[in-house]
């Protein structure tokens, strides 16, 4: 048996019909929204917990990986420090010593100038291969530090995902307690009543925009607008 | 000395991840799983700030922010209201209440710290 209200989704459509007095909803589907609602209950209580297993994981094994990140920056900085052309950098130490060094060359046998200009090559060439070495190094660990960065935002969204199912699984509760006949308070059991108190318990400005049906603007991207008010 | 902020969110791994990024920064961290526990660290121990969330069990985050003032020895602590919600009327209630700053979430480390380093007492 079917008419149009038995085949109405449960929307904000169908005004402040009270849905106790839903008129066509027969005792069948009432039984099987009853009986379908504590599934569907567990099942999203089970996908939050699992969520936040997943990240309190991912986040512990991240709180491991830090300090070595963090170690790793700080050598990249020392050394970079330590080739730099300052007064205390390897590069000018070596420009130094080939200064101090010309005047000799010019005074030394033959074989003493060679000697000496062979090694003076010899540490001039040490020299720029560090600097060579150390120059990828730099990049690779701001290139990381970059990615860690993305990554604490990512895992963030586990928090508003978990907040979504919760505020979910809360609201399904009270449709079965509706249900069973559990609940009696007269006061939200009109949809329009029904649908506004769960909206007044959005946090979130994409939750206000999935209510209505309006594409949400986190839904494609992470949102990295971070936004802070000093007061 | 490193100071210490007080972290207060109902989320573990939100705890964790403001966690991770202040002890990085050399921060000492302690941390609440709601305003009633976070009150229960405020006694007389010294506290730099501290990064509280609004929407929690038992005590929320407003609630917390108009509890810790109250404290004579807490009046003055920079509280940052790092949050998901976005109601322009939320941010009033925290700043009537006495919060220093509001961010939203989800934040960047760099954000975050800036921020701290801007509020936080010596």
């Amino acid at each position: 048996m079917s008419n149009d209200s038995e085949n109405m989704p449960l929307t904000a459509t169908r005004g402040d019909r009270a849905l106790e007095n839903t008129p066509g909803l027969g005792a069948d589907r009432l039984a099987l929204c009853a009986a379908l609602l504590p599934v569907w209950g567990r099942h999203l209580a089970t996908s939050r917990t699992q969520s936040e297993a997943a990240v309190a994981e991912m986040m512990s094994a991240f709180s491991e990986i830090g300090p070595h990140l963090d170690q790793a920056a700080r050598q990249s900085k020392q050394i970079t420090t330590a080739l730099a052309q300052d007064a205390s950098g390897i590069m000018n130490l070596a420009q130094a010593c080939a200064q101090e060094l010309q005047p000799l060359l010019a005074q030394s046998p033959v074989a003493v100038a060679a000697t000496l200009q062979k090694v003076m090559g010899m540490i001039e060439k040490s020299v720029d291969d560090l600097e060579r070495l150390s120059r990828p190094f730099e990049h690779e660990t701001q290139m990381v530090g970059q990615q860690v960065e993305r990554m604490y935002v990512g895992f963030q969204y586990q928090d508003r995902i978990s907040q979504m199912m919760t505020l979910l699984h809360d609201d399904m509760a009270r449709l079965e307690a509706l249900l069973s006949n559990s609940m009696h308070s007269a006061d939200d059991l009109t949809q329009e009543a029904w649908l506004a108190r769960l909206e007044s318990r959005y946090v979130m400005q994409e939750q206000h925009q999935r209510h209505t049906g309006q594409p949400a603007s986190g839904d494609d991207a992470i949102d990295n607008t971070m936004d802070t008010t000093f007061f | 000395m490193a100071q210490t902020i007080l972290v207060i969110d109902d989320s573990a791994s939100l705890r964790q991840v403001v966690a991770i990024a202040l002890q990085g920064a050399g921060y000492e961290v302690l941390q609440a799983g709601d305003g009633l526990a976070a009150l229960a660290l405020l006694d007389g121990r010294k506290i730099g700030m501290a990064v509280c969330d609004v929407n929690m069990p038992r005590m929320n985050g407003i609630e917390f922010v108009k509890a810790a003032k109250a404290l004579p020895a807490y009046r003055f602590l920079p509280i940052l209201m790092l949050t998901t919600e976005s109601q322009e009327s939320k941010k009033d209630e925290g700043r009537a209440a006495g919060a220093k700053a509001w961010m939203v979430k989800p934040f960047s480390p760099s954000s975050l710290l800036n921020a701290v380093s801007k509020l936080c007492l010596p």
